[in-house]
């Protein structure tokens, strides 16, 4: 009898701890199990209206204006049926004990149920303007100075639509931020000057050594008279690119070639008024492709040698931007097409030949050849150099330029007061369990 | 004895259900990971571009899969990428010229998404990038938000079309529609089929209808395309219609090359035979871009590559080729003729949501067991499009399909 009540009290204790142990372990709902992610699900919502800025716009609107019903009528449309939401705009205020204050508000429902998820979404007016401060390159040493070749007595090739003066002019506007000192080379006689390493400006900050030459005569290249003129003279000119070669190398220069075969032709409208570069463009000689060779030889430190072949290749299809060069578009801003046509692409086998080392590809190598890259010499000075089929693009130079040196952009605040709002959406799931 | 009996009995029936509450709270617990993992897989992508980035415009099998469009942040995907993904729904189309298998993102008569097997990228090598394989199967989901549904609501003179727009869960009311009507003429342009075009606007009512009204078309035999846009509030739909006076014989475009972008045009019996008289069938082609205002643009189309042609059916009879004259996304409208009274006209996205086309893609989910599903809101090519995601797990017990 003794053991048939300790048997019936220890079934109680069990029964006791399994109706304990179940009150405590409740198990989920099958919704919580398996949830729809409506904080995800409301912030892409907030990013598809949004999409063209029409939100930013709306939100900005007084509370009254019809905008507010079409946003309405948008969220109901794109929201699942079982999705309830309610959506509220604040104003954010600086310097008040309120940071938030409520503007506007839409719902469809008087109750958002149990189960709700919100997301916020940060606009801005429309009349906000953005800065952004941008590093200065050689502001912790080493160059810092643009050369933009924009002589008035030397013509360009394969710039065609553009003149050399409107290139000029636009890499300027592009680039003048991102350096200390931005010169605009007028003529071939500064040309000279500088390449007999004296400064053309009273600014403080140009600096011939490091610095950066654009040649926007695209495949040609303004030639000074004197000096340059005699001593290059041989071989059509070609021992004029070997110099600029030598002095790329002597002042550790970046020499940009914009478009098409670097240094085919010499240009100077008052050296060779009667001379044309065989195309019918006056002022200017053929160089031919030994003036690249007679570069690159010049920029190896190598003796000079007469070498006319033809080195540079056209590329099948197209050619695509590198990752970095995407990269760098985001980040300065610059939007080039990220396909291109490359007939003039340089062959990858110069980079042995003339001992250079590759630290910027503007886009991706094809078979063999180098649409666009800055090639820089194992000692000193570079050569950017994009070999695209005319009209050049000068947003590719710059941006070029910009993913080599890498200056950093500093953005500034546009935090001010009225310009931005805050939305949430808080959406909440109707029906089921 | 018999209390020891009664003791065991009671001890026994208590472990089995303290072990029944201990295996459904495991269950859930699986069942829960299987809904991150969705959540997860979802965003992973949709948020990447993948590797190479511009792989949906190539022809190159990714070697790291996402769809997110890489010249955008955020939920916004490629047009490219997804035209590049193997449906599951569409029933695949063989071509006997090329001996290739097409896979079918077709949304009616008409209206044509054919991309080669050898072009798309299959399930099997998705999931071994995603690194699901033999652990999660998923299906996803790639659909408009906005739905643009246009019906003949008187046929001709003047030919009255009914649209309606509708969101996932309501009617979009006061909706601006942007329309491009094209009507085929059979009889000008020489030898080949030429069109004209006609735009205009409109704005839907209250419950989200229009009703759009072509005087031009005075008689049942003519054929036309209609093209509409509806917008609000940044959503963005759009839908297509089309009557033609010969369904049978009729050009077919198939996708050949991504990288080339080239188009192969196929005549329709060779595909699908449906017994004498067969007919040569001419075509003139052009390729338009939708612009910012929601118009849309020519770009032609140079006759050295393959603007206008003529296909045959049978052996001996070359299929057509012609060259798409962007890398931008754009709708290919291809007008065919047959006699002088009977041809129609074709379209066929370059890029999935020119055209508002949705697609499938993953594997069977019928009969699964545990179904954890997941939505997005995305944009393609400013396009309103939900992504749906359904994920199910291959191991485990009670949570397999």
């Amino acid at each position: 009898m003794m053991r048939t009540v300790e048997i019936l009290l220890v079934i109680v204790i069990i029964t006791g701890a399994f109706i304990t142990a179940s009150f405590f372990a409740v198990l989920p709902t099958p919704r919580q199990v398996s949830p729809m992610n409506l904080r995800r699900l409301a912030l892409t919502t907030l990013q598809t209206l949004d999409v063209d800025h029409g939100l930013s716009q709306t939100v900005f609107e007084p509370a009254n204006d019809t905008t507010w019903n079409d946003l309405k009528i948008a969220l109901s449309a794109c929201l699942p049926p079982n999705i309830v939401y309610n959506m509220t705009v604040y104003e954010v205020q600086t310097g008040a004990t309120q940071l938030y204050n409520m503007t506007n508000s839409l719902s469809n429902a008087a109750s958002l149920g149990v189960s709700t998820g919100a997301s916020s979404y940060f606009v801005a007016s429309s009349n906000v303007t953005f800065n952004f401060i941008p590093e200065k390159i050689g502001e912790h040493g080493g160059g810092g100075t643009l050369y933009i070749l924009n002589c008035s007595d030397a013509y360009g090739w394969w710039i065609t639509g553009y003149t050399a003066q409107k290139l000029a002019e636009d890499l300027y506007d592009l680039l003048s931020p991102y350096f200390q000192a931005t010169i605009m080379v007028q003529n071939t006689t500064q040309l000279g000057t500088i390449l007999n390493g004296t400064a053309i400006s009273s600014s403080p900050y140009e600096n011939i050594a490091n610095a950066v030459v654009i040649n926007t005569c695209g495949e040609a290249v303004p030639i000074p008279s004197g000096f340059y003129a005699t001593q290059g003279t041989q071989d059509s000119y070609a021992k004029y690119c070997y110099i600029l070669g030598q002095k790329t190398r002597q002042f550790n220069l970046t020499w940009a070639s914009i478009v098409g075969y670097p240094l085919y032709y010499v240009s100077n409208a008052g050296l060779f008024p009667s001379d044309q570069n065989t195309w019918g463009i006056y002022g200017m000689r053929l160089v031919g492709p030994a003036g690249l060779n007679a570069f690159l030889e010049g920029l190896d430190n190598q003796p000079y040698v007469y070498n006319n072949n033809w080195i540079t290749g056209s590329v099948a299809g197209s050619v695509y931007l590198s990752s970095e060069s995407q990269y760098y578009c985001n980040y300065y801003g610059i939007y080039p097409s990220y396909y291109q046509s490359s007939s003039r692409a340089l062959p990858t086998s110069i980079l042995t030949t003339y001992h250079l080392n590759v630290p910027t590809y503007i886009f991706d190598p094809s078979g063999g050849y180098i649409a666009g890259a800055v090639y820089r010499n194992t000692a000193s000075g570079a050569l950017l150099a994009l070999g695209l089929t005319r009209s050049p693009d000068i947003r590719l130079t710059a941006l070029g330029l910009l993913a080599h040196y890498k200056p950093r952009l500093y953005r500034s605040d546009y935090n001010a007061v009225g310009t931005s709002r805050l939305v949430i959406l808080q959406l909440g799931q109707m029906g089921g369990v | 004895m018999v209390a020891l009996t009664i003791f065991l009995a009671a001890l026994l029936l208590f472990i089995t259900l303290f072990n029944q509450t201990i295996q459904t709270a495991v269950l859930y617990q699986r069942h829960r990971v299987i809904a991150s993992k969705c959540t997860d897989l979802l965003d992973n992508i949709l948020l990447n571009p993948g590797y190479p980035t511009y792989w949906g415009p190539s022809n190159v099998t990714p070697t790291n899969f996402g769809l997110q469009d890489p010249e955008f942040t955020q939920y916004r995907l490629s047009p490219f990428s997804l035209m590049r993904l193997k449906s599951l729904t569409g029933t695949p189309l063989y071509y006997p010229k090329t001996g290739l298998t097409y896979s079918n993102i077709t949304m009616g008569f008409g209206n044509f998404l054919f991309v080669p097997y050898s072009e798309v990228v299959n399930y099997s090598t998705v999931s071994r990038l995603l690194g699901t394989n033999n652990t999660y199967d998923f299906q996803l989901n790639i659909a408009p938000i906005v739905t643009v549904s246009i019906s003949e609501f008187k046929s001709s003179d003047p030919l009255i079309v009914t649209v309606s727009v509708t969101g996932k869960g309501f009617p979009l009311a006061g909706a601006t529609l942007s329309y491009c009507f094209l009507t085929v003429d059979l009889q000008g342009g020489g030898a080949y089929p030429s069109y004209t075009t006609a735009y205009g606007s409109a704005y839907t009512d209250e419950k989200g209808t229009a009703f759009l009204q072509f005087p031009q078309i005075t008689d049942d035999d003519t054929s036309y395309a209609l093209i509409v846009y509806a917008y609000s509030s940044n959503l963005i739909g759009m839908n297509y219609h089309q009557r033609v006076t010969e369904d049978r014989q009729y050009a077919i475009p198939l996708i050949d090359d991504f990288g080339t972008r080239t188009v192969l045009i196929a005549h329709s019996y060779d595909v699908h035979y449906f017994g004498p008289p067969v007919a040569e069938i001419s075509y003139n082609a052009t390729f338009v871009l939708l612009t910012e205002d929601f118009t849309l643009r020519e770009m032609p189309i140079e006759n050295s590559t393959g603007k206008i042609g003529k296909v045959n059916y049978g052996e001996g009879k070359p299929y057509g080729t012609l060259t798409i004259p962007t890398e931008n996304p754009g709708i290919l409208i291809i007008t065919y003729r047959k006699s002088a009274n009977e041809g129609g006209i074709i379209l066929m996205p370059w890029g999935l949501s020119t055209m508002a086309f949705e697609i499938t893609f993953g594997a069977d989910m019928f009969g699964k067991e545990w179904v954890a599903t997941d939505i997005r809101q995305v944009t393609v090519s400013g396009m309103a499009y939900q992504a749906k995601l359904a994920v199910w797990s291959l191991e485990g017990y009670q949570v397999k399909g």
